[in-house]
This record gives C-alpha cells, structure tokens and sequence, in this order.
C-alpha cells in the first residue's frame, strides 16, 4: 500500500432515494458530464478518483449505491467501512426528503460511529419546482448534526465543493485520529478504536 | 617605372585605342625606353591591321545573308493569308461538332425514355402478370404464389405505377391496380388470421408456413408478434406442466431440495433451446437484426413463467417468512423465535442456484442479441448502432425476470449473514483444543464457515451478492470474531502458583498486590491455572492462524472469482468492485497480527518479566569485585550465569511446546531485550575488578551464546552495549580505552556515550577518578 501514489485513501458511499441524482453526481465529479437518459443503478458502481488538496494526494473511492429498496440489502454491506456518506435527496421531491429519518436509522444501524455525513439537496436547477426549502433542510441536517450542502449535478453547482470539502473534513479527522492513537497506547482490546483512517495513510 | 610597366596591361581596352598615350611619349627621354614603345606600337599597328582584314573579308557573305532575306518577304505575306483562312476553318469544324454532340445528347435521352417505357411495358406487363398470378393463386390456396406476386407488386416502383396510370393505359392499368390492391389487402387479412388460427391450434407447419409468408407482405412486426405468441405458448405450457410436476414431486427425490431451481432453469433453457432452433427460419425470412423483437416478446411470457416458479418456490419454502425471523433475531440480537442456521442452507444453496441460472441465461440472450445486431448493423450509422445497444440493455435491465432475482438476492444476502454469524458463534462456543495442537478447532471452523459462505454467494454469479457477502465477512472478523480473541486475551495469563512459591512469600505477596491492581485476585486452584495458561498461549496461535487464514481465504477467493467473471459482460467493472472489498478483508489481516503483538506483549510482562528480573537482580549478590583466589572459586563452581540459563530454559520451556514457532519466537526476543535492559541495569549498580570484570565478560558470553541458540534472532544487537561495557571493564588500564575509541575504533560502533563509557571505568574500582575524568573522549 505504501507504494501507492497517494498520501490518503477514503471511501465514500452515496446513498438516498432512487432518482434523487446519485449517479449522476459522481458521474459529474469523476467524468465531468451530465449523462443524457441515466437509468437507474443496479447494485453498487465503484468509482476512484484522485484529487489534490494543498499538495495532498487522496484519493477517493466512490461507491454509488442503488436506490431502489430490492438493493438495500447489498448497499447496507458497505456503510461499514465508508469514511463518508453522502446522503442525497431531491430538493424537488418531498418524498425524498420525508425519507432522510429513515435512512439515518441505516446509518445509526450499520455505518461506524466515526462516519462524516453530508446532506445533500439535488437539482437545484429546478428551483421553479422546489418543494424543500433550503431553510428546512438546513434546521434538519443541523438537528442532525450534519453538514448541508445544496448542488446541481446537471448544472455542475456544487459538486466539486461537495466532494472537495469531504475530504478536507476527512484529511482533518484522519489527522486528528492519529493524534490521539499516539497519545495513548492502548492495552490489548481495551477499547482501542478500530483506526479506519489511519491505516490508510501514509507515514 | 611604374608607368613604363602597366602599357602591356592596357592593351585591352575596349575603345582600341593604343595602349601608350601620346603623353607618354612625349615625356621619354631614354632611348632605350623609346625604342621599346616604338616596338610595341609597331606590334599594334600590325595587330590591327589583321583584325581589318578579317571584317573586310566578311562583307560578302554578309551581303549573301541580306539578299536571301529580301526573297523571303512576298513568302511571308502568304503565310498569314494560310493562317486566317486555317482559323476559319476550325471555328467552322467545332460548331459543326457542338451540333453533332447535341443531336447525340437527344438520341441519348430519347434511348433512356425507351428505356423507361419499356420498364413501364414490363412493369404494367408484371402488373398484369401479378394481377392474374395472384388471382390464379389466391383461387389455388397457394398462399406462396400469391405473397411472392404481391411482394413483386410492392416491390414495383410506385412513381412508375403512378406515371402509368397517367398513360394511354390508365384504364387497364388502374383497373390491375385496383384488383392487386384488393388481393393484397385480403391475401394479408387472410394469411394474418390463418396464421393467427394455425398459433391459436398450434399448428406449427402452419405457423411456420404462414410466418414466413407475412415479411414478403412486409408484416414483419406482425409475423414476429404472432411467432412469438406461439412459442410463448407453448413455452407457457411445459413451464405449468413443469411446475405442477415440481410442486407435486416427492420431497425424498434427489434434486427436491434444488426442485424450483430445476424447473426455473428447464424454462430458461426452453427459452434458449427456441432461440436455436428457430433463429435460422428468422434470420432467413425477415432477415438479420429481428432476434431482438421476437425475444422482447418472449421475455414477457419469461418473466410471467418465471414469477410463477418463484413464487411457488417462496411459498413452499417458506423463503419470506425466514427473512422475517432472519431479519427480526439481527435486529434485536436475542429473539424468542430463532431459525437453526442450518435449516437454511438448502434455501440459501437453490437461490443461489436459481439466480446463476437467470445470469446465465441472461448472458445467453445478450450474446445472441449482439451478434445478430452486428451482421445488421455492419454499416449502420453510429446513432442506430448506439440505439440498439440501449435497447438491449434495457431488455435485459428492467426485465421482470431481472427483478424478481435481484429481490430474492436481496433476502438472501441477511439470510446468508445470519447464517454465517450463528455458525460461527457455534463454532466458538463449541471450541475445543486437542492436547498437542497449538490452536483450537474454531479459527479453521470459523474460515471454513467464511469460505462457505462467500463461494456460495460466488455461485449466485452476482458481483454484487459476493461483494455483499465479503464485506460481512470482513466485519464479521474484524469486529466480532477478533472481539472474541480479544476477550480471551483480556482474562490474561497467570502467573504460577508454583513459581510463587519458589520465589518465596515475599515476591508472592507482591504479584498478589499486583494482581489485585489489575483488578482481579488470584482464586484458581492449579489445574484451572494451568487451563488458563494454555488457553492464553492456544489463543495467541490463534489469532497467528487467524491471520495467516485470511491471507490465504483471499488468495482463493480472488482465483475463484477470476474464473466466474473473467468472461462475463463488464467483468471488469465487476472484477474492480470484488477486488477493492478483497482487500479490505485482506486489511483484516495485519489487525490480527497488531492483536498478536499486543498479546505477545502483554504475556512479557505478566509471565516474563516479573521471573526475569530478580533472577537478573541475584547479579547483585555475586561479588565482582574480586581477586585471584575468589576468580577461580568461580571458575569452579559458577555463581550466577548457568543457573540464569537453567531458569531461563524452565520458564521458557512452556513457551516453547505451547506456541507456535514464530510466536514462540517473538516471544524469546522480547526477553531477551528484557535482559539486555535489566543486566545493563544491574550492570552499573555494580563493582568490579580487574578479574571481576574477566568474570563478567566470561558470563556475558555464556549468556549471549545461550540467547543466540534459543533465537533465530540475532541478539548481538540487542548486547552491543553490555558487550561494550565488558570490554572497558577488562580494560588494563584506564588510558587503554583509547586504543579502542574515536580513530582506533574500527570496525567497531561504540553504542555508549562518552559520559557512559567514564560511568563504567567508574564501575573499576581500581581506576583512578582523576585518569577518567582526564580523558580526552
Ligand atoms: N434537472 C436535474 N436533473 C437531475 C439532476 N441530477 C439528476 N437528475 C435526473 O434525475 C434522474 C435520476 O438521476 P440518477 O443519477 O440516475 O439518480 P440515482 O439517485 O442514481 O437513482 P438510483 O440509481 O435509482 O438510486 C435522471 O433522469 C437525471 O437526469 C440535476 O442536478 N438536475
Ligand atoms: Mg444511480
């Protein structure tokens, strides 16, 4: 791993309702289009891409899970081990707003306690038929403790800073972790936190 | 003189003029000089003269030349007159050739008209001939005859027709049309509802004799949909037939457990057995490119077969109702309903198999598919080809067949963890340790369970089912089975009662001081002591093997799976997700061995360490500071060192039989860094003489010759600085020191600080305080 062409390695997993634009999100960040007529994920796609903060490299391992409630099963397998979640709604559809408390219980559930969550409302270039305003989901993701964060994957607003800023936060919690794994070594078992970041860097 | 020399070089002149100007002369004086230009003007006279006899010689054939030239003028006159009447004559021939090419260009249409007309002669002529061709025909039955003259009608120009019926001919013509009009439009209802009649009674040399009738009306659409209908048929009727004999088939026959599976895969491979028959007669009546349709219509009674079978195999395994219980004893861990994991493994095995089936047969499809599109589409626009492609992934994307399988995969992929969570938590609760094994039955148990669970979700041929299955697995180790080993290592290893004893009260009164620090008295009697001793030890070979398993479960899973995807559609997208979740569960592996190390540690402190140190401490009590008579008393009866190394072989000797070489091994390095520290310790709390220190160096080497063959280590390292302060302390006198250090050191690298090497002289007691601190280090 050390011989890789990278300082950090974070694994990121979208997910949310199906149609709220997962795909078409990372399929904005790592390939820089709009795809014309984007059907529905089946299972799970897997995405990298490298990018470099202040002279860091990390790269970004993407996972797009599959909306539709026949893959949850599947996409629930791989909130473990993310670092991030993305959770993603419609900002044009209610309904897949009125879900984010259902998919906070997955990530209660199955996602590890140290996970950063980021909420995000799509298609804010369809503001003519917004249903949620921003000031609802801002009160929402903060009650939450999340961060918020408003894109457009069809105009490209956003979703660079989405992306970017994810693993900002990341760099800076790896860093800290590493900090406190240092300060206090552990006795065997004695509540050593699994160190999902860390074992990723390099020293 | 410079003007006497440069005449000569005159001589060339254009203007002829001679080459000594009259002043010249004038200013000679000489004689000599004068005779000498006299001389060369005599020589230029001469030379003119001869250049004037050779112009004057010209003359006449100069006058010949002028007189010719005279004659040639009337000539001259005439040539021009020749030129203009030659122009007049082109310009005469070339509108002559304009007008020829012209009368050739007419003759050339009127050739084509003839040509037309005589197509149209033909073209009416065919028209008559299929007039009457399919009257005859349709009067015969002979369906054939008459579709292939309707074929020829509609193959017709129309514009010709149209330009017919505006001739001469119009009546007749218009009457010919208006009757092949009415054939067609009645040989098409008919040949349509007799197809329709042959489908309906399933008559197939009917089908087939009126199928391939209809593309030659170009009912190509139409002659598909009606095909397919037959064969959605027939293909509905062996699958109920298939399943009544499913549904109904003794529970005591072989394949019953895998009964649904079966049936699913005799429809699926129905379907397939069509494709191969029947693909021929498509591609030869309605040409390349037409699979698509027919299989669109065939999907549908696919789906519609392939629900029922699901659902009866949902129902009579009872497959949601596991789900449920599954689902509901995860969520809330103890439940009063539980489901005997090894109740589901025959409905985890068949839906496996079923979902490898529908991959299969949906391979199956998109193969056939793509090739039969590429003889179409060989020079097709990219747009078509582009359009194509989609269709045939939303074919195999949205179909019903599709989706009932991803649901059942998705009911599965709880069940399967459940299963490999409750087998698991067996086979630790049934662990055991056979006498003479160095780990106990449930790490293999445990990645045998592992194994079998992933390679059945392999068998499902889903990357997404296997990825699902290896991440729950990676968690399944990483957190709880390591939680186990983790716990085990938690009760910690005791230390012996008997090796109390020895070490007398005093020592036992403070380790159970200790003990009670880490917050636990020791109440084992011996032989439950000595359990937990090997139960520590058993568990430290574990956790080695825990992770040796995991590089090796990953090696096979990565082959196996290179073999199932490596021919699939998007293998490599799929390859590229299996391979990222292998090797988060490969992470898992160095997790386990951090775990090792801790518990490697932990065993130092607690069995080692505390043994160790006083035995190291008895140094102490074996004076150093010795003479003659005292060294040779030693030499004879050893204080010190070779009860050390009986000790250390009796408490080691646990280690060995216990561990695994590699651990055993680890473990004999972190003691003897415990010795190095600890004698280097004593070392300068000590005293020593000359032959005290020869003592101390002699019993260093017995020391590190014992450690170096218990090892495969090498120790030297560890005992570069004791075998540093053995060599000062056998120092003669203290200035000697310096035959040693800084530009005399060579090869050797002084581990000790300047400071240090002078704490050691120090330790001589027949070194004098001034000569160390006068050193020059
Ligand atoms: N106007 C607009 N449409 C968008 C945007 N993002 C996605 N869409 C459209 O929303 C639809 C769904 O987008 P996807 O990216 O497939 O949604 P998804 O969340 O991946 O859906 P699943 O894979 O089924 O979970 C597509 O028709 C997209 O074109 C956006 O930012 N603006
Ligand atoms: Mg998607």
């Amino acid at each position: 791993v050390t011989m890789e062409d990278y300082d950090y390695l974070f694994k990121i997993v979208l997910i949310g309702n199906a149609g709220v634009g997962k795909t078409c999100l990372v399929r904005r960040f790592t390939q820089g289009l709009f795809p014309p007529g984007q059907g529905a994920t089946i299972g799970v796609d897997f995405m990298i891409k490298t990018v470099e903060i202040k002279g860091v490299k990390v790269k970004l391992q993407i996972w797009d899970t599959a909306g539709q409630e026949r893959f949850r099963s599947i996409t629930q397998s791989y909130y473990r081990s993310a670092n991030a979640l993305i959770l993603t709604y419609d900002i044009t559809c209610e309904d897949s707003f009125r879900c984010l408390p259902e998919w906070l219980r997955e990530i209660e559930q199955y996602a590890n306690n140290q996970v950063v969550t980021i909420l995000v409302g799509n298609k804010i270039d369809l503001a003519e038929k917004r249903e949620v305003h921003r000031q609802r989901a801002e009160e929402f993701a903060e009650a939450q403790s999340m961060l918020y964060l408003e894109t457009s994957a069809k105009e490209s607003d956003n979703v660079e800073k989405l992306f970017l800023d994810l693993a900002c936060e990341l760099i800076r919690e790896a860093k800290q972790n590493t900090l406190d794994n240092n300060e206090s070594a552990p006795m065997p078992g004695e509540g050593k936190n699994i160190n999902y970041l860390s074992c990723c860097s390099i020293n | 003189m410079e003007e006497v020399g440069s005449p000569a070089v005159r001589r060339s002149c254009p203007a002829g003029l001679s080459a000594v100007r009259a002043e010249t002369i004038e200013g000679l004086t000489e004689l000599e000089d004068l005779e000498r230009v006299y001389a060369q003007l005599c020589g230029e006279e001469a030379e003119v003269q001869t250049e004037l006899e050779a112009l004057a010689g010209q003359q006449s054939s100069i006058e010949t030349k002028m007189l010719a030239l005279q004659r040639l003028g009337p000539n001259l006159q005439l040539i021009e007159g020749d030129a203009a009447q030659l122009s007049g004559m082109i310009n005469f021939t070339c509108s002559l050739a304009e007008n020829v090419s012209s009368k050739v260009r007419q003759l050339d249409l009127t050739k084509k008209r003839l040509y037309q007309a005589i197509q149209r002669a033909d073209d009416i002529l065919d028209l008559k001939f299929c007039t009457d061709g399919v009257q005859t025909a349709l009067r015969n039955q002979d369906y054939e005859q008459a579709a292939a003259h309707i074929h020829r009608y509609l193959s017709l120009d129309q514009s010709v027709i149209e330009l017919s019926r505006q001739g001469g001919e119009s009546t007749a013509v218009d009457a010919s049309l208006a009757l092949l009009q009415e054939a067609e439009l009645s040989l098409k209802a008919l040949v349509t509802k007799r197809l329709e009649e042959a489908v309906a009674t399933g008559d197939l040399p009917q089908v087939e004799r009126f199928f391939k009738i209809l593309p030659l009306l170009g009912l190509h659409e139409q002659g598909l949909a009606q095909f397919a209908q037959y064969l959605c048929s027939q293909l509905a009727s062996k699958a109920e037939e298939n399943l009544l004999l499913a549904v109904g088939s003794d529970l005591g026959e072989r394949r019953a457990p895998v009964i649904f599976a079966d049936t699913l895969t005799l429809l699926l491979e129905g379907i397939a057995r069509i494709v191969e028959t029947h693909q021929p007669i498509v591609e030869t009546y309605y040409g390349p490119g037409r699979l698509y349709v027919l299989l669109t219509h065939l999907q549908k009674e696919c789906d519609v077969q392939a629900q029922k079978v699901v659902d009866k195999f949902i129902k009579q395994r009872d497959y949601h109702n596991k789900f449920q219980v599954v689902q509901s004893s995860m969520m809330r861990g103890v439940s009063a309903e539980k489901i005997e994991p090894r109740e589901l493994d025959p409905v985890l095995c068949e839906v496996t198999l079923m979902n490898s089936r529908a991959e299969l047969y949906l391979r199956f499809l998109r193969r056939r598919i793509t090739a039969d599109f590429e003889v179409a589409d060989a020079v097709a626009a990219e747009t078509v080809i582009r359009e194509h492609h989609q269709s045939l992934e939303r074919l195999l994307k949205d179909c019903q067949l599709s989706r009932t399988m991803q649901e059942l995969i998705g009911f599965y992929i709880p069940m399967e963890e459940y299963y490999m969570r409750e087998t698991v938590n067996k086979a630790v609760a049934m662990d055991t340790a056979e006498a003479g094994q160095l780990s106990s039955s449930m790490v293999d148990d445990v990645f045998y369970i592992v194994k079998k669970c992933i390679s059945r979700a392999l068998t499902s041929g889903s990357s997404d089912c296997v990825c699902a299955m290896i991440n729950h697995a990676t968690s399944m180790l990483e957190a709880d089975f390591r939680e186990v080993l983790v716990c085990k290592l938690r009760a910690g290893y005791p230390a012996s009662a008997l090796q109390d004893l020895q070490r007398g009260v005093s020592s036992a009164v403070s380790l159970m001081q200790s003990s009670l620090q880490h917050g636990k008295i020791q109440t084992l009697g011996i032989e439950s002591q000595e359990q937990a001793k090997s139960a520590y030890l058993v568990t430290l070979n574990n956790v080695e093997v825990c992770s040796e398993n995991i590089s090796t479960l990953k090696k096979n899973l990565e082959s196996d799976c290179a073999k199932l995807f490596s021919q699939a559609a998007g293998s490599e997208h799929a390859q590229a997700k299996i391979d990222s979740c292998l090797s988060d569960l490969m992470n898992t592996s160095s997790k386990f061995k951090d775990l090792l190390q801790e518990g490697l540690q932990e065993l130092n402190n607690t069995a080692i360490k505390p043994q160790v140190k006083p035995w190291i401490s008895n140094f102490l009590s074996v004076s150093h500071n010795i003479e003659e008579e005292e060294f040779s008393e030693y030499e004879a009866n050893d204080p010190w060192v070779q009860q050390l190394v009986v000790q250390l072989e009796q408490l080691m000797a646990e280690f060995k039989v216990g561990l695994s070489p590699m651990i055993y091994d680890t473990l004999t390095s972190l003691m003897t860094s415990l010795i190095a520290m600890e004698l280097e310790k004593t070392v300068f709390k000590c005293t020593f003489s000359r032959l005290g220190g020869l003592q101390f160096d002699k019993e260093l080497r017995s020391l590190v010759a014992y450690l170096s063959s218990v090892t495969s280590w090498t120790i030297r390292d560890k005992f570069a600085r004791l075998t540093q302060m053995a060599t000062i302390l056998n120092l003669e006198r203290v200035s000697e020191i310096l035959d040693y250090w800084g530009p005399n050191s060579g090869p050797l690298t002084w581990r000790l600080t300047p400071a240090e090497v002078r704490q050691v002289l120090a330790l001589r007691v027949d070194f004098r305080s001034e000569d160390i601190k006068r050193l020059r280090l």
